[in-house]
């Protein structure tokens, strides 16, 4: 008699898409972008770099991604071993996107019909910024060498079938902004495809380094591709254009199940305290005025098992009164 | 904890720590099915049935008191319960355990037969799911176990045993079977040791708490 047994459709599980910022500094758009030079200069540097929303050294930094250079023939980087040709950390970066991405290690990167591109820029968004995955057609970077700039998104307010890979879904990223071209056209080059590829799923933009390349050409930026012993540096190169830029934008978005539970109270139900302050140690009521008209005040709803284990609890927010003339019905949202 | 905000009526629902335990076993045993309601933090005493300008302002402290937030703690909460009874119930259920406080020497033995009291219609009578009884420290008893419930999740509770530290421990059933503690180097320089035992209906939700001493025999 304190316990009443929901009924199925008092139980209900609702799995719901929330969006959310990015970035650190809680706002949808970073603007400053800071390197460690520890980092930099150590061997995790050779691979890739980390990129903070203030100084390393602050207390408050926070890695928001990571930008790395892939090179199918291991150009751009330091090789190895001298006596190896075509090992260095670029190609390892290559492979290893290659791998996560396209599943097979016989494939290049094709972007939008051009196949064959053997360098990539690899822009990977640290796990705790975005949660479970990106919010397609929040995606905004902004590239910058001398006066030329380049404004990319993905492509996913102009297609109306999402394509698959085995990294999830993916989007083309294109010249434009907010989901779509900047001119109405298609967005991409026509020498070199597009401008990379967007993989929300796993948080991950693969930026094609041939379009970016042609596009600041005739600024001082310029992708060593030189082989052998040479370190081009090429992670700086893309975090220079990013920086300059002064731009990144993207959403996150998460799936939150959530339970909701309908208490349902009716007008003879829950009418009588067993609160000590309400009854005398032999059990009578300390008012006699509540014999035929008891007066019980909600303050808790306890949700239990057949065990009658307390599995949760749920506090009102100020005491509800319930009595013979009054029904309630609370609902309770449960998230895990 | 925190105050909530009594301005809008809303609910703030939280696991409880056995929630949460359950959650993660993953054996099905997490599985809402039933609720019960709680009056904890309402004092009745501020119910005025004097109040000068009649019976619709007799709760108005009650009602416009803030609640505290719901603690996780599935011991410290739920603590009161509504019931639903015939209107014109003048006596609630209420636990009698025989005793209105327990003494016992180390190693002594005990069984607590729990009834309620103007419970089903009857003046006294045995809850069908049995009582559950709480023991704040577990130190104090060498043995505390309960017989007559043999639901396999009240197996479970009473086969849990601690490791000597200062918790407590709840064992379901019928009867509540406990040993005072022949561990002397407990009570350092103390005659005796003491401690709470909770009984609580498992169907009624009536509750009791009785006070625990343990002497020193040697």
């Amino acid at each position: 008699m304190s316990f009443k047994q929901f009924d199925t459709e008092d139980i209900v599980v609702s799995a719901d898409a929330i969006s959310s910022t990015v970035w650190s500094t809680g706002n949808y758009e970073l603007t400053t972008f800071f390197t460690s030079s520890t980092q930099d200069s150590s061997t995790s540097g050779d691979y890739y770099l980390n990129v903070f929303q203030t100084g390393s050294t602050l207390t408050n930094a926070a890695v928001q991604f990571s930008v790395a250079y892939g090179n199918k023939d291991g150009f751009g980087a330091t090789d190895f071993n001298s006596n190896v040709t075509g090992k260095s950390p670029s190609s390892a970066v290559y492979g290893q996107y290659r791998s996560l991405v396209l599943g097979d290690e016989d494939l290049d990167f094709n972007f939008q019909g051009v196949a064959s591109s053997k360098g990539i820029f690899a822009i990977s968004l640290d796990r705790a910024r975005y949660k479970e995955k990106l919010l397609p057609g929040t995606f905004n970077l902004a590239l910058k060498s001398g006066s030329t700039t380049r404004n990319l998104t993905d492509n996913s307010g102009m297609i109306s079938t999402v394509t698959f890979t085995d990294a999830g879904r993916v989007y083309e990223i294109i010249s434009g902004s907010n989901g779509v071209s900047h001119d109405g056209g298609t967005g991409i080059t026509a020498t070199n495809g597009s401008y990379g590829k967007l993989f929300p799923d796993i948080g991950l933009a693969i930026l094609n380094a041939s379009a970016i390349n042609a596009d600041f050409t005739n600024t001082l930026f310029g992708i060593n591709t030189g082989s052998g012993a040479t370190n081009g540096d090429n992670n700086m190169l893309l975090y220079n254009l990013i920086n300059n830029g002064q731009s990144f934008k993207v959403n996150a978005e998460e799936t939150v199940s959530s339970n909701y539970v309908f208490v349902r109270v009716r007008n003879s139900e829950f009418n009588y305290s067993n609160n000590p302050s309400n009854i005398s140690g032999s059990g009578e009521l300390r008012h006699n005025s509540m014999v035929n008209n008891p007066q019980a005040y909600i303050t808790t709803v306890g949700l239990y098992n057949d065990a009658n284990d307390l599995l949760g609890v749920a506090k009102l927010s100020k005491p509800l009164l319930k009595d013979f003339t009054k029904e309630a019905l609370i609902r309770i949202k449960l998230d895990y | 904890m925190g105050y909530l905000n009594n301005g809008v009526v809303t609910v703030d629902a939280i696991l409880t720590k056995k929630g949460r335990e359950l959650l993660a076993r993953g054996d099905g045993s997490f599985r809402i099915t039933q609720f019960a309601l709680g009056d904890d933090e309402i004092d009745y005493t501020l119910y005025n049935t004097t109040h000068p300008s009649g019976s619709a302002f007799y709760g108005e402290a009650i009602e416009n008191m803030p609640l505290l937030e719901a603690f996780a703690d599935e011991t410290q909460i739920m603590k009161y319960k509504l019931a639903t009874l015939p209107r014109g119930t003048a006596k609630l259920p209420v636990l009698e355990a025989g005793f209105a406080s327990i003494t016992l020497k180390q190693g002594a033995a005990l069984t607590i037969t729990p009834q309620t009291l103007n419970y089903l219609g009857a003046a006294q009578a045995f809850e069908s799911s049995g009582y559950t009884a709480t023991v704040a420290d577990v130190r104090l008893l060498s043995n505390f176990s309960g017989v007559g419930i043999n639901t396999s999740e009240a197996e479970r509770l009473n086969a849990a045993s601690t490791l000597g530290t200062n918790v407590s421990k709840t064992v379901v059933g019928t009867s509540i079977n406990l040993t005072g503690t022949t561990i002397n180097t407990l009570f350092g320089s103390n005659s005796s040791l003491s401690s709470t035992i909770t009984l609580i209906g498992r169907d009624s939700g009536a509750r009791i708490t009785i006070p625990l001493t343990i002497t020193k025999t040697t």
